[in-house]
């Protein structure tokens, strides 16, 4: 066991883990920040997905010890009011049905943004294969992207 | 609910007890006066009804429905209050939907076989008709008027053409004294303001900040994490495991035996309790089990296949049997002769099976139950020995919200499980299956085989057909059929077609392999065979698929009205280009019709499906955008399963394991353009959460026909590779 120091959200957490502990667990269930979802453990769906320095990347398959001292987001520091384009672009179309992927989904999709405002549908695709939706949400979350992307053109102009 | 089964002299005591509190058919257990409440149940009030939701109107103006019926993924959480709303006169914007804890009180609350809305349409309506009748009456008495002067709309009654009106909240308490009409009046669909219209998921927006709470989110202080190691072949007896080696994992609390039941068969594993999630996964990696699965290694997918192939061959039972097909195949000019076969496939709910449970010192029980059907409290009573009468006082089970369930969530294994290591710990424990126990453990989806056959005369028309289909049942792993079709296995088999001779047989087959409800069940697969092979006749007959449909659907005007609007919106008879095909079918299952058209393109190298163009009739529907939802949620699950896994089984065990060996489409393999179009009627509601799956596959490879000339008639195949 060893004490680790996180940054989630801008808030400092110090946990106690085994150093090879995933940090998608430490996030849920030390931290209890369980918006971030246990889908596969192996980086295959992508429900796990935070940021990492601002770059989304798959939590189940990043030890505890590799995450300390870096600057972590999870869903829950999207927004505090449901206010970023991309949760508001989510809820525009209705995207979620039950919803377990979404958090996942949504940081990817935000990530995305980040790098490139206005994602091609080939963008997309690329961006957004990690993440599986066993609903089939695709055609919904797409949209959802595309609206995101116009609303943050149009709001920055 | 007919509210004429209302017993009114407790409907009032509880009014009377509640206060101001107007209380149709429920109690507020959930509301803050549990020590006078909550020995009063549902079935006290309304009898013979096959839920009991409730509605509370607080003197503050607070409108609650309660959602009784779980949530996972179909929308169900707003559109049984919506359906409520509408009678009560109430606007959705003026309602609080509070989630309910699993209760007798709300009658069944088990989801599946696309039911919710089909069963609780009417009764809904008239629990909210009949509360809204109590409240004009209220008002009338205040005013000295008759009833018909007055009318109810957006929670306040109005007194005709006198500009008075009186809120709901400040109607309460006498309206509870006022006998509930027995047969509410309805309101006609053309008043309808919230049925039919769509209405924003108010569930949705604690989906896209992480705060819904799924089971997986249970954290009860003090939470043990569990895991469990089970056989890997479809059975087998533990020999011996390795509990100090386990034991030793720093973190690891304890190591016992579990069972689970699955159709009768018991299967013990061995669970590891930790501290945490990944203390107990490291813990159950020293177990070291030696099985005793000799007698289980034999079944394979091969062997499975094989057997029922041979099987089809014989005579099956009787399911349809027109004219006499086997003297028109005898003597017919022309035939076709095919087999048809699909796998085993996984639920594989993004949400792992799990459960949360605590059973205290005191035999007393909380439980989190992610299932779609969580009445667990009578079943753990008979465990801890708690009477039936305080099953529910002693035994509290929250409804999370599911992710995903798809007929899996039906079966409570993970409960079972959770709720033994609990009992022996007599802490919270939450059990979470991995991934890999996930897709391998089963039970799956029923592999299947459908023999096909046609007969046509001289001038090439079609005369006959029959489909023999052999399958495992699923109601009857551990029973006989006693010569019986099982009920569930004929689904999704247009028995319409217009053919002089027409046969449908069923051929039972009996395997080890555990199968249970998957998403539209046997509709999935024999949809599949059945409107794949129409195809193939209509096409050998040299007629276009559509029309060759139509023609043959004439006795049901339903399904030719929505082959008709799928010709429309599809454009169908538009010529299409030499690098583009086109397929359709049409499968009525769970009480609603749908029709797909896939559009495929040759682009890049490869085959895209550049549209998908569905018409669904699924009678009235409470929310146009949800239907389009789950319809569009229904096409990726098909196409998942037509084009990505399969499960198979070698030496006794299933092959696959994760995501990287068993492929779930993905948004860049998915359809581009889905457009879905909601037939307007007045059919009673038919279900939504199954119907789109049955014809997404034979439209698929039906398309991959005219794009290709090439028929695919075992699944999963390649779209790349046609």
């Amino acid at each position: 066991m060893a004490n680790y120091k996180l940054n989630i959200n801008n808030e400092p957490y110090e946990v106690e883990a085994e150093p090879q502990t995933p940090l998608l667990w430490v996030i849920r269930d030390e931290v209890g920040l369980t918006g971030t979802k246990f889908g596969c453990g192996i980086a295959q769906c992508g429900a796990c997905t935070v940021h990492l320095n601002g770059t989304a990347v798959r939590s189940c398959s990043i030890p505890v010890s590799a995450a300390s001292g870096q600057q972590l987001t999870t869903i829950e520091g999207l927004s505090d009011d449901n206010s970023h384009p991309v949760q508001q672009a989510w809820l525009d179309v209705q995207a979620p049905q039950c919803g377990y992927c979404q958090s996942g989904q949504i940081m990817s999709a935000a990530a995305l943004l980040e790098k490139n405002p206005k994602p091609t549908d080939a963008d997309i695709d690329q961006a957004m294969a990690g993440n599986i939706c066993r609903c089939g949400t695709y055609h919904r979350i797409r949209k959802a992207i595309h609206t995101a992307s116009n609303n943050i053109s149009n709001g920055s102009k | 609910m007919e509210a004429s089964k209302i017993n009114r002299r407790k409907f009032m005591k509880l009014a009377g007890m509640s206060g101001a509190v107007l209380a149709i058919g429920f109690d507020s257990f959930a509301f803050g006066k549990p020590g006078t409440l909550k020995r009063l149940m549902a079935e006290d009030f309304v009898t013979g009804t096959p839920l009991n939701p409730f509605v509370v109107i607080a003197e503050d103006g607070t409108i609650t429905i309660m959602a009784t019926v779980p949530e996972l993924g179909q929308g169900i959480f707003q559109a049984i209050p919506a359906i409520i709303a509408e009678e009560l006169e109430v606007d959705m914007n003026q309602v609080t939907i509070v989630k309910s804890s699993a209760s007798r009180k709300y009658g069944r609350q088990s989801i599946g076989g696309s039911r919710s809305v089909r069963s609780l349409y009417q009764p809904m309506r008239q629990l909210g008709a009949a509360t809204k009748e109590v409240l004009l009456e209220a008002a009338a008495q205040q005013w000295g008027v008759s009833k018909d002067q007055c009318y109810a709309k957006s929670g306040l009654v109005h007194r005709q053409g006198s500009g008075e009106t009186l809120a709901y909240q400040d109607l309460v308490a006498s309206a509870a004294n006022i006998e509930v009409p027995k047969k509410p009046r309805l309101k006609p669909k053309k008043d309808f303001k919230i049925i039919g219209k769509a209405t924003e998921r108010t569930d949705l927006p604690h989906k896209v900040n992480g705060k819904a709470d799924y089971g997986i989110d249970a954290q009860p202080d003090g939470l043990l994490y569990a895991t469990i190691e089970r056989c890997p072949t479809l059975q087998g007896k533990i020999l011996s495991f390795d509990k100090e080696a386990a034991m030793a994992v720093k973190g690891v609390k304890e190591v016992m035996t579990v069972t689970r039941t699955v159709y009768g068969k018991k299967n013990t594993g061995v669970a590891v309790i930790a501290e945490n999630f990944y203390a107990a996964m490291q813990g159950r990696k020293k177990l070291n089990i030696k099985w005793d699965n000799a007698e289980f290694k034999k079944v394979s997918s091969k062997s499975y296949f094989d057997d029922m192939k041979k099987l089809a061959k014989e005579d099956g039972l009787s399911h349809k049997d027109q004219g006499d097909f086997d003297v028109s195949f005898a003597s017919a000019a022309d035939k076709l002769d095919v087999v048809y076969e699909q796998p085993h496939q996984s639920h594989s709910c993004m949400e792992p099976m799990n459960a949360t449970v605590h059973v205290r010192e005191n035999n007393t029980v909380e439980v989190w139950a992610p299932s779609q059907s969580p009445q667990v409290q009578r079943q753990f009573a008979r465990n801890l020995g708690i009477p039936e009468n305080e099953a529910e006082e002693k035994i509290k089970v929250h409804l999370p919200f599911l992710g995903g369930g798809f007929g899996r969530r039906s079966m409570n294994d993970p409960l079972e499980e959770c709720f033994q290591i609990s009992n022996t710990l007599k802490k919270p424990v939450k059990l979470i299956w991995s991934r890999e126990d996930d897709t391998a453990q089963g039970p799956f989806r029923q592999g299947t085989v459908h023999a096909m056959k046609a007969s046509f005369d001289n001038s090439g028309k079609a005369t006959g057909i029959q489909h023999k289909m052999v399958s495992q049942a699923i109601t009857t792993q551990s029973r006989s059929s006693n010569g019986k079709i099982p009920f569930e296995v004929m689904e999704g088999i247009n028995t319409h077609y217009d053919f002089k001779n027409y046969s449908i047989q069923y051929g039972e087959y009996k395997s080890q392999i555990p199968i249970h409800w998957w998403r539209s069940v046997f509709g999935s697969t024999n949809g599949f065979a059945h409107e794949a092979f129409i195809d193939e006749v209509a096409v050998k007959a040299k007629a276009d698929p559509l029309q060759f449909r139509k023609e043959k659907l004439k006795s049901e005007p339903r399904q030719v009205k929505v082959l008709e609007r799928l010709e429309k919106e599809s454009n169908w008879s538009k010529k299409l280009g030499n690098n583009e095909g086109k397929g359709l079918a049409i499968v009525e299952s769970f009480g609603s019709i749908v029709a797909h058209a896939v559009f495929l393109k040759r682009e890049g190298g490869g085959v895209i499906i550049s549209k998908v163009v569905s018409v669904v009739d699924c009678g009235v529907f409470v929310n146009p955008d949800q239907a389009r939802a789950q319809t569009e949620g229904n096409i990726i699950y098909g196409l998942t399963a037509a084009l990505k896994g399969a499960i198979t089984f070698k030496d006794g065990a299933a092959e696959q394991s994760n995501f990287d060996n068993y492929g779930m489409l993905r948004i860049n393999e998915a359809p581009r353009d889905i457009q879905v179009h909601l037939m307007d009627n007045d059919e009673a509601p038919g279900g939504m959460g199954e119907p789109g799956l049955p014809p997404i596959a034979p439209a698929l490879v039906n398309a991959v026909a005219n794009l290709t000339g090439k028929r695919i008639r075992k699944l999963p195949f390649d779209l790349q590779e046609v």
